[in-house]
């Protein structure tokens, strides 16, 4: 193991109750918190054409009360007791967690319990009403109205077939969600928002006897649903290698590169991960060191790999520096990219880059309410929340070969997607 | 079919007693050349965070010269006496860590992210970018022209925009506080390499300076390491002195407007004076804060401008930290169609907030939110030195945070109807739109 790494572990525990709700306990007694998650198997990916957002709007409708929890105590009950609580919608989930001192764990269970079984007699038009416009200003303010804020919806418009359930942003499209009404909301919710596509996680200060034993109690009479959820297998499909030129009200000139992989939980997704962080983690990365430092043609160069699960999403983004052309950099990532797939890497970059990687890990295994996602997603799209130890010790095996022919299988050749934001006047957003 | 999911009601429970917030006590020491150092030992992680706070932000850069302060601190990784700029990355890159400076108003501060297994490599890379960074002539010139374009490509966010207009009312372009650290086109551009060179001699000095580092290390061990690492290194940094604060802060409200004719939403400010960091008062204006705009969702704010009118996804308000008073902002964006109705709300629940007591419940949950949440504040070893690292920056007494859950609790109704008719006087307030349209006279 060249990386030298200690080996990490993640000790928990799971269960299952009668109604299919996963239970995972990691104890860790080293803070008087604990980290409450429940993570449902239905994301934006789980809509359909038409209704795009549903999942995301249904997210903030969730948080507006329920039966026996008016409006605003949900917040004020954790609140008073110092805990924190959000969600989030994804393309492959949504989540809800709270994170409490240990006193008020089983508040969380009740509050996540009043969520899961007595959301629907409270769900109204009114709620309905403010929730689609604050998630309409949500759209303008972190995407419409951003600089170069509309080019991912873009670039994975471009990268899926238009059925593909990746092909459409998590936060919708305006028309849907204007269009949206309360039966999408409650369909959605009756299929999905069900124990037997749920998993709960608790991390922290909380030994799995007591965990197990609240998780029956909060959880263990809530019905299964009585809807059939479909199997969405998309799989990865090859881009068309198609290129589209946007126009926004930006300064310099940015290119959106974009490949659909392997899933998140794969051997390769582990390869490219490794490839990622080699290009352009750090300073002396490949692409850092090429198209910022020698060549002076960015301003920044940034790549990401989604841990989805119908598909990876690999991608590259770089910003020109004053007076560089789109077309330069885009020749210029491809330049590295070639090189990679070609000429191969070194012992040294794959050994940093591993670090790094393990570097990020650390970072987000430092606190309960990360530690909980992580568990959480691994149980949710892998099927089992052992699966994330297993995950995170692959890095360190990873070879420089192995990486070179990630690059070359995933990267190399036009089966890729490209965004170009140019300085101009900013479109329609639809 | 909802009678399917109809399921039985359990009571809500109600919380035990609570857990007492335990802060973790780090060891302070001196090495032989005057830096303080505050480490605290922890094995949870094999991870080791680390943070150098020097006297050398951007309210000390020369008069002819703004922008000194962060292109020096940008300058640090850039190469040393004895490491190439693509040199000295590498080693950063291959130990898996990452090291980098910025400057704020007040400080500069050096970040350091370790992974245990290359503690002793990370420190002495630590300690050659601090002592002898070597500012090459072509890392300074490239550098030089990203600051340029990065001063550019801000102005695309119409939130940065109202930023700057903020900074510029309340403090004036006099006070260091009015400025942006990261300087002005004409500024960086004339910016000499002989002014970083002097400015680095001048500022980075250890005594007067602060090291917190908390991981998984042996104390002793790393405190050798130190002393070893750092050695060479000597000298106070000069005092800071600071203009004092303009008069015309007390002037009458204003408003100030600036166009973004393509935007969906408008960008709102209201804005005015805060308190210095180390004030006695900084813990009552906090849950004094808390309670109108610290929370999000529940705040006084959030509960009538997103939960009861959806015209925002947040708004917030917050007081910055400074050596000197710092300012004080409720900050939105709100749907461009509402942007003058959203003005008068939070005007309203700013008035309310000055002329009516607040209720012994909603302080009761704002102290017990502040006070409780406290372990999270200390749960990672990033946030750990952050917290150590307020306390040293600004001189608070070394059980700031033991004393912390106390001090909360003494706040009454009355301390945070003081604060408010300080900070949060209307007629005190700078208002700032980025938008389509003006809200005056709509």
């Amino acid at each position: 193991m060249h990386s030298k790494l200690k080996r990490l572990s993640l000790a928990h525990e799971t269960a299952e109750l009668s109604n299919g709700l996963r239970v995972v306990v990691h104890e860790d007694r080293s803070a008087p918190i604990v980290a409450v998650h429940l993570m449902y198997h239905a994301g934006s990916k789980d809509e359909r054409i038409g209704r795009t957002g549903l999942a995301h709007l249904l997210e903030h409708l969730l948080f507006e009360g329920s039966e026996n929890c008016p409006k605003g105590d949900f917040d004020r009950l954790l609140e008073r007791v110092g805990g924190s609580n959000n969600g989030s919608t994804w393309l492959d989930r949504t989540n809800y967690y709270e994170v409490v001192p240990s006193h008020a764990v089983e508040l969380a269970l009740w509050l996540e319990r009043e969520r899961m079984g007595h959301f629907l007699p409270v769900l109204d038009e009114e709620m309905l009403e403010i929730q689609r416009s604050v998630v309409i200003n949500e759209r303008k303010q972190v995407y419409e109205d951003r600089p170069y804020g509309m080019a991912y919806e873009r670039l994975h418009e471009v990268l899926f077939p238009v059925d593909h359930p990746y092909s459409w942003p998590t936060i919708g499209y305006t028309s849907d969600l204007e269009a949206m009404t309360l039966e999408d909301a409650r369909d959605f919710y009756t299929r999905y928002y069900a124990p037997d596509n749920a998993v709960l996680v608790l991390a922290g200060d909380v030994g799995p006897g007591a965990g197990f034993e609240w998780a029956e109690r909060y959880f263990g009479d809530l019905p299964r649903s009585p809807e059939e959820r479909a199997v969405i297998r998309n799989g990865h499909p090859a881009a068309a290698g198609r290129t589209l030129v946007l126009e926004d009200r930006v300064s310099f000139p940015r290119v959106y590169d974009a490949w659909s992989v392997p899933p998140y939980g794969t051997d390769e997704w582990v390869q490219l991960d490794v490839l990622s962080y080699l290009l352009a983690d750090g300073e002396s990365s490949r692409l850092q060191r090429t198209l910022i430092r020698e060549a002076e043609l960015a301003q920044d160069s940034d790549t990401y790999l989604y841990p989805t699960e119908l598909a990876g999403i690999f991608g590259i983004v770089t910003t020109a520096r004053s007076g560089v052309s789109a077309d330069q950099l885009r020749h210029a990532v491809d330049r590295v990219l070639e090189q990679v797939a070609d000429g191969g890497v070194t012992d040294a970059e794959v050994t940093g880059a591993i670090r790094r990687a393990r570097r990020d890990q650390l970072n987000s295994l430092a606190n309960v309410e990360d530690r909980a996602e992580e568990l959480a997603y691994a149980s949710t799209v892998l099927g089992d929340a052992g699966r994330l130890e297993w995950l995170l010790n692959r890095y360190a095996e990873v070879t420089p070969a192995e990486v070179r022919e990630a690059a070359g299988r995933h990267l190399a050749g036009e089966a890729r997607a490209t965004i170009v934001v140019l300085p101009g006047e900013e479109a329609d957003d639809e | 079919m909802n009678s399917l999911r109809r399921s039985a009601t359990i009571p809500r429970p109600l919380p035990g007693t609570p857990p007492v917030p335990v802060v973790p006590a780090p060891s302070r020491f001196t090495l032989e050349n005057g830096l303080r150092v505050v480490a605290l030992a922890r094995s949870d992680l094999p991870q080791v965070a680390a943070r150098l706070v020097l006297p050398a932000g951007s309210a000390v850069d020369p008069a002819d010269a703004p922008g000194t302060a962060c292109l020096v601190g940008s300058l640090l990784t850039e190469g040393t006496q004895e490491l190439s700029a693509i040199e000295l990355n590498e080693r950063i890159d291959n130990l898996g860590a990452s090291l980098g400076a910025r400057a704020s108003h007040d400080f500069a501060e050096v970040d350091l992210r370790l992974l245990a297994e290359t503690l002793e490599e990370g420190l002495d890379l630590l300690a050659s970018v601090v002592v002898t960074p070597s500012f090459p002539s072509r890392e300074v010139e490239r550098l030089r022209a990203e600051s340029l374009d990065a001063l550019e490509a801000r102005l695309d966010e119409p939130a940065n925009i109202a930023d700057d207009h903020v900074d510029e009312a309340v403090f004036g372009p006099g006070h260091p506080y009015g400025r942006l650290p990261i300087g002005t086109l004409d500024g960086v551009r004339r910016l000499r390499r002989d002014t970083m060179v002097e400015f680095h001699r001048a500022r980075y000095r250890p005594e007067g300076s602060v090291l917190v580092i908390v991981g998984d290390f042996d104390v002793d061990r790393m405190r050798r390491r130190l002393e070893s690492a750092f050695q060479g290194w000597a000298g106070l940094a000069d005092r800071i002195e600071y203009p004092s604060i303009p008069s015309e802060l007390n002037s009458p409200e204003r408003s100030v407007f600036v166009e973004s004719e393509e935007s969906g939403q408008s960008e709102l400010r209201i804005a005015g004076l805060g308190l210095p960091r180390s004030s006695p008062d900084w813990i009552p204006a906090a849950v004094a804060n808390y309670i109108l705009g610290g929370s999000t969702i529940t705040g006084r704010l959030g509960a009538n401008l997103r939960e009861d009118k959806g015209w925002t996804y947040g708004v917030r308000s917050g007081f910055s930290a400074g050596v000197h008073p710092g300012g004080w902002v409720v900050e939105t964006a709100v749907g461009a169609e509402v942007t003058a109705r959203a003005l008068d709300e939070i005007e309203a629940e700013l008035r309310r907030m000055v002329e009516e007591p607040i209720s012994e419940e909603e302080l009761a949950r704002a102290s017990e939110a502040l006070i409780l949440s406290l372990p999270r504040a200390f749960e990672t070893p990033g946030r750990t030195v952050s917290r150590l690292a307020t306390v040293e920056a600004y001189g608070l007494d070394p059980d700031y945070w033991e004393r912390f859950p106390q001090r909360v609790h003494q706040v009454t109704v009355d301390d945070v109807a003081r604060i408010a008719a300080e900070c949060f006087a209307p007629e005190r307030l700078v208002r700032v739109t980025v938008g389509p349209r003006s809200p005056v006279g709509s």
